[in-house]
């Protein structure tokens, strides 16, 4: 069984949640951001090159150029490799454990798992983040030899940064699993 | 006295007003507001202003209303918090600059504040305390927004030195047009009017309040053949510690059975320590440096008077509550202290030594004959004089009142401020309301309105909190889950 609904991330640009049920205690939800849109790389590009092209002008000295072409290749391959994720994913299995998951861009994935024992719950928060107050679901960790105490959270959807109604979706179907075991 | 005698009468007729027309009084109680107290001042720091920020948002909630406090971060406590009954707490990280007040640019704050009065849907913005910056942002942002403005001063001023000229410049552009102001008593509300150049019909006074159950005499406490004497304050000059070190030495030695017993702590604890080592009083004059609110009570009951030595005060929470514990109370004929009590709970002096004095040796002399009322009968009248749900039923009123008025816009506003202000400080300001409201169009653009989630409510119309005692599921998670079964 698969969803796909369209929501919008805290910045206003369109995401896209799928939800995949495997089993009755096992789903997948993958929140897709948007694509790397042409326009942004041509702006950068051409900004570094037209100031690369100013510089030249003053200097006459082709190295500037050189590496102008250097700093925007290099520069593309970082922000696809390191900065710009593509999709994150949540795995939940009931009675197993959770695994987070995001591909970058160049197709790079990071993947840590949280195992059941050492999850204590998952909830929606809100926090400060940069000049804007906005909800984030998190898991929350506990140790296993003390159950009652949080001891550490893990924002989910990180770079996408989905907006509430989306989260609750999530937060619904989350506690559906959980709550079973 | 004459100003004072018609400030009351302004307030009387305001409130005859308000009760005299029933078909108003019908519509009140369906009206609910979406409240944000901002200050400066907030738990976990510890004075008057937090307890009357957090004792009249409590009773608001327990009106219906929605209420959420907006203060700055204290050290590691950032983020939004949850209090008693819902109570919403923001810690804003804002650059703390001075004794716990913010830095003021005008501009800083207004991203994190705007978002707070969005999502939070607010339309009442009550500032507190006129040492706080943050209150005064909070004012000025909030009239570029086009809500409505309430402030309450809780303090008094002089009107002589630099720094008083200054406050006062900044309080007269902060409250010309704010929608309506509270002082904490008729001196307070003489003061304010008067550095700030207002209309004092827009001035209404609403005292603090003191809650009685946490301050119960108890006379047993009290230790049999000798006399204290309790102080309660913040050891400052403001508070008048130089006095309470030339009391000392003069009264103990007249009084070998009297004891004095100091609780706070500050720069003049000095002076205090002087006065001890010089005289050899270690004995009968103890330091117990700074209490814990919680801890007031204790050190109260074990005391037969109460000495207040305030230079200045405009409303005195500590007489109060030494009162209400049964104790004599002598203090200061300074501020509004003469308002608070009536004239035989208290013995009122003279901001002097040999006043002060003079004032104690008759309650001493009272307190060894034995004529002085219970400390049960003092309780018994003081407990009902001052409460916090009468403190947030008139808080309720203003908030009706200044619901119902228009913001100004902005074009009146920058003529208001220039005909108000005087020319130069109204110009520059007309031009900083200016930048602010362009400053504002600039992020509505960038981060507009509809992508702002609005808060699940913890309080007021539709609250989602439910009283659970020994619940420990998080706020947030019930409130999702509220939602899952709608």
């Amino acid at each position: 069984m698969m969803e796909d609904e369209a929501f919008t991330d805290i910045n206003g640009k369109s995401i896209s949640l799928d939800c995949q049920n495997h089993s009755g205690f096992c789903r997948e939800f993958t929140v897709s951001s948007s694509k790397v849109s042409i326009g942004k790389v041509m702006v950068y590009t051409s900004g570094v090159w037209l100031l690369a092209y100013t510089v030249f002008f003053f200097t006459e000295n082709t190295a500037v150029l050189t590496c102008a072409i250097l700093v925007t290749l290099v520069g593309m391959m970082l922000h696809i490799h390191f900065v710009k994720v593509d999709h994150e994913s949540l795995l939940v299995i009931g009675s197993l454990g959770i695994q987070v998951s995001s591909s970058y861009a160049s197709g790079r994935e990071t993947t840590t798992f949280i195992e059941q024992s050492k999850i204590k719950d998952i909830v929606i928060n809100e926090a400060i983040y940069m000049h804007q107050i906005i909800y984030y679901l998190c898991v929350l960790l506990k140790d296993p030899s003390e159950p009652d105490v949080v001891s550490s959270v893990v924002p989910l959807f990180q770079s996408s940064k989905p907006r509430l109604n989306c989260l609750v979706k999530v937060y619904k179907s989350c506690q559906e699993i959980l709550s079973k075991c | 006295m004459g100003q004072r005698r018609r400030a009351s009468a302004v307030n009387n007729s305001s409130s005859q007003r308000v009760s005299g027309a029933p078909a108003e009084v019908a519509r009140v109680p369906s009206r609910k507001h979406n409240i944000c107290m901002v200050s400066d001042f907030f738990y976990p720091n510890m004075g008057g202003v937090e307890s009357h920020i957090y004792q009249l948002s409590q009773c608001l909630i327990e009106k219906g209303h929605k209420v959420v406090i907006a203060t700055h971060a204290y050290g590691r406590r950032k983020g939004v918090r949850y209090l008693t009954n819902g109570l919403k707490v923001y810690y804003l990280p804002l650059q703390v600059m001075y004794n716990q007040s913010t830095a003021t640019t005008c501009f800083h704050s207004l991203p994190l504040l705007r978002c707070v009065f969005v999502r939070e849907r607010i339309t009442v913005v009550h500032a507190h305390s006129s040492f706080s910056a943050m209150a005064h942002d909070a004012l000025f942002h909030a009239k570029t927004m086009g809500l409505n403005t309430v402030f309450t001063d809780h303090s008094l001023f002089g009107f002589a030195d630099v720094s008083s000229v200054l406050t006062n410049k900044l309080l007269t552009v902060s409250l010309c047009d704010t929608n309506h102001i509270v002082c904490v008593s008729y001196t307070s509300k003489e003061n304010t009017v008067l550095r700030a150049t207002l209309n004092p019909e827009i001035v209404s006074v609403i005292p603090n309040a003191v809650d009685p159950t946490d301050f119960t005499p108890d006379p047993s406490q009290r230790q049999d053949g000798r006399i204290t004497i309790v102080v309660i304050s913040r050891l400052v000059y403001r508070k008048g510690i130089d006095l309470l070190g030339g009391i000392i030495p003069e009264l103990c030695l007249k009084h070998p059975d009297l004891h004095f017993l100091i609780g706070g702590e500050g720069p003049k604890r000095i002076v205090l320590e002087e006065v001890r080592e010089k005289y050899q009083l270690h004995d009968r004059v103890r330091l117990l440096g700074a209490l814990e609110h919680k801890d007031v009570r204790g050190v109260l009951v074990q005391g037969h008077i109460f000495l207040n030595t305030s230079l200045t005060e405009a409303f005195c929470m500590a007489i109060l509550e030494g009162a209400c514990c049964g104790l004599q109370v002598v203090s200061t004929r300074v501020g509004g202290i003469p308002e608070v009590l009536p004239e035989d709970l208290i013995t009122l002096c003279e901001p002097t030594v040999r006043s002060l004095c003079a004032g104690l040796e008759t309650v001493i002399a009272r307190q060894r004959s034995g004529s002085v009322p219970s400390p049960a009968s003092i309780h018994a009248r003081v407990q009902n004089l001052y409460t916090w749900r009468n403190v947030a039923e008139r808080t309720e009123k203003v908030y009706d009142r200044v619901s119902g008025e228009e913001v100004l816009p902005l074009d009146r506003r920058l003529r208001r401020l220039r005909a108000h202000c005087g020319p130069v400080a109204g110009s520059i300001f007309a031009f900083v309301a200016v930048l602010n409201f362009l400053f504002l169009l600039l992020l509505q653009w960038l981060a507009p309105d509809r992508n702002m989630d609005m808060a699940v409510d913890a309080t007021g119309l539709q609250r989602l909190w439910r009283q659970e005692p020994n619940s420990k599921v998080s706020p947030m998670k019930r409130a999702a889950e509220r939602e899952i079964s709608s």
